[in-house]
């Protein structure tokens, strides 16, 4: 799994208490501000203990690693109060393996796992908000509370995070029970037991190794019983894309996650019913966020292309009552540009016949997954005109209640989930039952 | 003259009797045969349709992604069909022992080309099968894809990915069974000559205007314009 580089590596440092991992991929802009900041906290807030800052770099060809190992808070601006009694070794290695940002991760966990590190932080390399703050609220809850896994909690502009926001989120939630708001935050901090835990499994081949990697390290924390938090680490600030850019393979990758977790931890979410709230660490504030651009005429455009080519696929997956109320939607958004609306029952619908069809037919998955990124668009394009003129607190009220909606669905996934797997007839279906919300 | 007339009436009937105890017993005992087979087939047909548990099939033939060859919607019925398979071979099989009873160097020929080509005919089926298996299922691919990618006419170009590769299927079966194999091969290179050919041109009209805009443009501007693998979700 190592490298001999890294072997060198480790064999030099020896031992580290945390290990902070930065995944790269032509981040030269931005890595030496993460690195930086990374340094910084470590060092004001853990200057007793041994640390390690490992770049898991992707090939970069635009001198990021050169950045990582140039990058120091040895400069006469910076004071710090606390003396770090130990150094904050920097490293900067190549992964190896299927290039993505879960390959990368698995890098830094095993350099982490051989050092014996006690907790492991891992935060992107593209982040323009961080600050050294970051690094006591993922790390100080595993090393002095307890916690396994801490996920972020940020401050974001209302048309960022539109996969966690309208997928993930709601439906780990559902799922699991747990209101873990970002769980594919891509900023996280880990105990040195999870990590070994996320080493033992063999799937690391698959999505996971790419855009999967967030999704599928929240939901094992938390359907494998670890002690889960999350931390207010303010905002973030990042280049933010418009919701229509180049995204199918995102999508594939993170609702494929999401989906083959579901088969995996079918045990675990049966029994779920409702959600509980997950305790949160630091100090909650307001921050001004950076506008992010939407391009609705795209997006419509996106959407109404898929109901008119690819009827066909998305009946391989769906009820022909949800088929028929979404083909409403798409006449609605051919006739009234401006004023069409995906329902959040039609939407919860939609997702849990996809998740059902997605344990059904395993030949047809790839096609599935990528046949919904023209409903999905559909139905960011909807919720960007819901919510154009509402303030942030409204926006979020509004995702509260597409979170109940996929609670209040969840008899409905267990009972097509169940005739999924008796038998494959589409006509065995119970009726779907009232969403409130 | 009436001797003679007796003479030709009594080889007449010797002969005709000759041909009924050649062919009357075998023409009986095949028609025996037969009707035995089509007794059998229809029992074992019922019997299964009756007895056999088909949901493992029915979901054989949904995770296989053979379902969508059946239908868009439609639920598959396999068990119907695996029965029908099976009435089908019994009664090929009755029909073969049935001429074979008559024992002539026609019957033994035609026994003797079935069941050599049986087999051929059963690969050339299953090669034709999965052509059409993978034919749709790329046809699918390619539709989603140029759905995704905003491209014109998608489903233009799903049926033509289905509609080469199934002809590719079929170019490899007629090879298998030796039928009408030049025609086919040279419709096949011709085909194929002629979608390279249409590919490099394209490329070549497509790739001029875009090769002379990277090279115009300074390299510090490019690797701006090159995103982050990694974006947050």
């Amino acid at each position: 799994m190592l490298s001999e580089e890294a072997r060198q590596a480790i064999a030099q440092v020896k031992k580290a208490d945390i290990v902070v991992g930065v995944p790269s991929y032509n981040n030269a802009r931005t890595i030496g501000h993460v690195v930086r900041a990374a340094q910084a906290g470590l060092s004001k807030y853990f200057p007793q203990l041994s640390a390690v800052i490992i770049n898991s770099d992707g090939g970069s060809k635009d001198g990021t690693r050169e950045e990582v190992l140039k990058a120091s808070i040895e400069d006469p601006r910076l004071l710090l109060l606390a003396t770090p009694l130990l150094p904050v070794h920097r490293l900067s290695l190549p992964y190896h393996g299927i290039p993505g940002k879960g390959s990368a991760f698995r890098m830094i966990f095993a350099m982490a796992r051989e050092l014996g590190a006690r907790a492991c932080a891992v935060v992107d390399a593209d982040l323009r908000s961080i600050t050294p703050e970051w690094m006591d609220l993922l790390l100080r809850p595993v090393l002095h509370v307890g916690y396994d896994f801490v996920a972020p909690y940020y401050h974001r502009h209302k048309y960022d995070g539109t996969i966690t926001n309208s997928i993930v989120y709601p439906l780990t939630r559902a799922l699991y029970g747990l209101r873990v708001r970002q769980p594919i935050g891509g900023d996280f901090g880990v105990s040195g037991r999870l990590l070994v835990r996320y080493l033992e499994r063999k799937d690391w081949e698959s999505d996971v190794a790419r855009y999967g990697i967030d999704v599928w390290m929240t939901t094992i924390a938390i359907a494998e019983g670890y002690q889960v938090c999350q931390s207010f680490l303010g905002a973030k600030l990042h280049d933010a894309k418009d919701p229509a850019a180049d995204l199918t393979a995102m999508l594939q990758q993170v609702v494929g996650s999401v989906f083959t977790l579901m088969r995996e931890y079918e045990h675990v979410w049966r029994r779920v019913v409702g959600s509980r709230p997950v305790d949160l660490f630091g100090f909650r504030f307001d921050v001004g966020l950076d506008p992010i651009p939407v391009n609705l005429e795209r997006m419509r455009h996106a959407f109404l292309s898929g109901c008119r080519e690819l009827r066909e696929i998305w009946s391989l997956a769906l009820d022909p009552k949800t088929l028929e109320e979404l083909a409403a939607v798409c006449r609605q958004a051919e006739n009234q540009p401006r004023n069409w609306r995906l329902a959040d029952d039609l939407w919860v619908r939609i997702l849990l016949e996809f998740a059902c069809a997605h344990r059904r037919m395993p030949v047809e998955r790839g096609h599935l997954l990528r046949s919904l990124t023209p409903l999905y668009l559909g139905r960011v394009a909807s919720f960007v005109m819901e919510t154009e003129s509402m303030i942030s607190a409204e926006v979020e009220e509004r995702i509260e209640q597409l979170c109940l909606a996929f609670e209040a669905a969840k008899p409905y996934l267990v009972a097509r989930w169940d005739s999924a797997a008796q038998a494959p007839v589409a006509s065995a279906r119970p009726a779907p039952v009232e969403v409130k919300t | 003259m009436i001797g003679t007339l007796r003479e030709i009436l009594e080889q007449s009937w010797q002969r005709l009797a000759g041909t009924a105890t050649t062919y009357v017993p075998p023409l009986l005992a095949a028609t025996v045969i037969v009707l035995a087979a089509w007794f059998l087939a229809t029992a074992v047909r019922a019997v299964f349709l009756r007895l056999t548990k088909t949901a493992w099939l029915d979901r054989f033939v949904v995770e296989s992604g053979l379902s969508s060859l059946f239908g868009r919607t439609r639920p598959p019925q396999t068990a119907p069909l695996v029965a029908a398979v099976i009435y089908w071979l019994i009664l090929l099989v009755g029909l073969l022992t049935g001429l074979n009873a008559f024992h002539t160097a026609l019957t033994n020929k035609i026994v003797e080309a079935v069941v050599f080509l049986l087999p051929k005919l059963f690969a050339a089926a299953l090669i034709l099968l999965a052509g059409a298996w993978l034919g749709q299922y790329l046809g699918r691919s390619a539709l989603i894809w140029a759905v995704n990618e905003g491209l014109p006419h998608p489903r233009r170009l799903a049926a033509a990915v289905r509609v080469f590769v199934v002809f590719v299927s079929v170019v490899v079966a007629a090879d298998h069974l030796d039928f009408a194999r030049t025609v086919f091969l040279a419709a096949f290179l011709l085909v194929v000559g002629g979608l390279v050919l249409a590919g490099s041109i394209a490329l070549g009209l497509s790739a001029h205007g875009a090769l002379r805009r990277h090279f115009s443009e300074p390299a510090r501007t490019r690797a701006e314009e090159e995103k982050s693998l990694w974006n947050h979700l």
